[in-house]
């Protein structure tokens, strides 16, 4: 089989040398639960970016987990009943079923729990994402390097997730202003954070 | 289209074409055009290094709003800023000073965050800022063009609540000062007689 090529030939799954759509292929090309080590990496390489983009939808951290797992079930299962044609196109494939997944739970077209029952069998699961705690001194001491408007622009934008032009009623500012203020001041706390390790 | 390179470039990212902070910032806050944030996301969802710096943007916007609601950072803020932190069940304890008036306060246990609300007439000045003085008066520190809002009758400060909850029984004084090209004009004085809270 392809699969056991692969991990014969190249050494462990979670390494740069394998792009995602190598993953793919290996799932497809195996007995269905049979490529499991290429379904982990898969599932711990698109995780993440599920979840962001669940959170930046949902705005919900337990329906961004939920999307997350549902949607690399549909991925893995679609995978393994090798529907997927074109494994080069794992990653729009799996953008595609999130943005499908989100539209259909704003519907309430479809279950959640209809997927978990249908697909949920023996297919890997990240129930915790590794988000790292910020040094809440260190932060705070940033925030207040910042010039007052900075400070001002970057909490009432982020606290609120407040669009620009809420911010910029609220503080007699321009919206464009407002955009300028909080680009300069979060580049300023990001690189303070990093130490410089990171510029803006 | 989308410019992914508008604004400064970007960080140690390994990314052939990295998104700018100031791009993932727009997408995050939903301020993109349809088909741009549908560019940016077929970028996140291809690439490791521009969703881990999105991550970490998420994480610093996350941990800006505990900072917040725990009132760790000093901040002018709006009135209808103050309504949501209220909103959300926050205590907020307020002093409201007139111009030449003075203050008992005290920060308790139960307090999340403390406002000074400093009334003066804002309207002429074009650049105003806090000047924080000794019980002489004497100018310790200053906050620089904080910005005006509302009626522009009042600046409102969230106070850290760190460095209240620090101070012994003292005297602050907070002067409001117009800053207008080569010259300083006083706004109005504010004095603040701190008492620990016993709870």
């Amino acid at each position: 089989m392809l699969y056991s090529i692969f991990m014969e030939s190249a050494g462990p799954l979670q390494s740069d040398r394998w792009e995602d759509s190598d993953l793919a292929r290996m799932v497809l090309s195996s007995p269905p639960g049979q490529a499991r080590d290429a379904e982990d990496e898969l599932y711990r390489r698109l995780a993440p970016r599920v979840r962001l983009y669940g959170l930046r939808h949902l705005r919900d951290e337990q329906a961004a987990a939920d999307l997350t797992h549902q949607v690399l079930l549909i991925t893995i299962e679609t995978l393994r009943e090798r529907r997927l044609r074109e494994p080069d196109r794992i990653v729009s494939f799996v953008l595609g079923t999130s943005r499908l997944v989100v539209r259909d739970w704003r519907r309430g077209a479809i279950r959640q729990e209809r997927h978990l029952q249908e697909f949920g069998r023996s297919v890997p699961v990240m129930t915790t994402f590794e988000t790292p705690e910020l040094d809440h001194r260190q932060l705070s001491s940033c925030l207040q390097r910042l010039h007052e408007r900075e400070r001002s622009v970057l909490i009432m934008t982020f606290y609120a997730e407040g669009t620009t032009g809420e911010v910029a009623d609220q503080l007699g500012l321009s919206a464009e202003n407002v955009r300028v203020i909080r680009h300069r001041a979060l580049g300023k706390v990001r690189e303070c954070m990093t130490g410089g390790r990171e510029t803006s | 289209m989308y410019d992914r390179r508008k604004g400064d470039v970007v960080n140690s990212s390994r990314c052939a074409n990295p998104l700018a902070p100031g791009l993932l910032a727009d997408y995050w806050l939903e301020e993109l055009p349809m088909t741009d944030e549908e560019q940016v996301e077929e970028h996140l969802f291809s690439c490791a290094d521009c969703s881990g710096v999105l991550q970490g943007m998420v994480d610093l916007i996350k941990a800006i709003r505990e900072l917040t609601r725990k009132g760790l950072v000093a901040v002018t803020v709006s009135e209808s800023f103050l309504e949501r932190l209220r909103g959300e069940g926050l205590n907020v304890r307020q002093y409201r000073v007139a111009p030449g008036g003075g203050v008992a306060c005290t920060i308790t246990d139960q307090d999340d965050l403390v406002i000074s609300r400093l009334a003066a007439d804002l309207t002429s000045a074009k650049r105003v800022d806090i000047s924080q003085c000794d019980a002489e008066g004497n100018e310790q520190s200053r906050i620089r063009d904080v910005p005006l809002t509302g009626a522009r009758n009042e600046v409102v400060f969230s106070q850290s609540t760190t460095v209240l909850r620090a101070l012994g029984k003292q005297r602050l004084r907070l002067k409001l000062i117009a800053v207008d090209d080569s010259e300083e004009r006083v706004l109005g004085e504010y004095t603040f007689d701190h008492t620990p809270s016993r709870s």
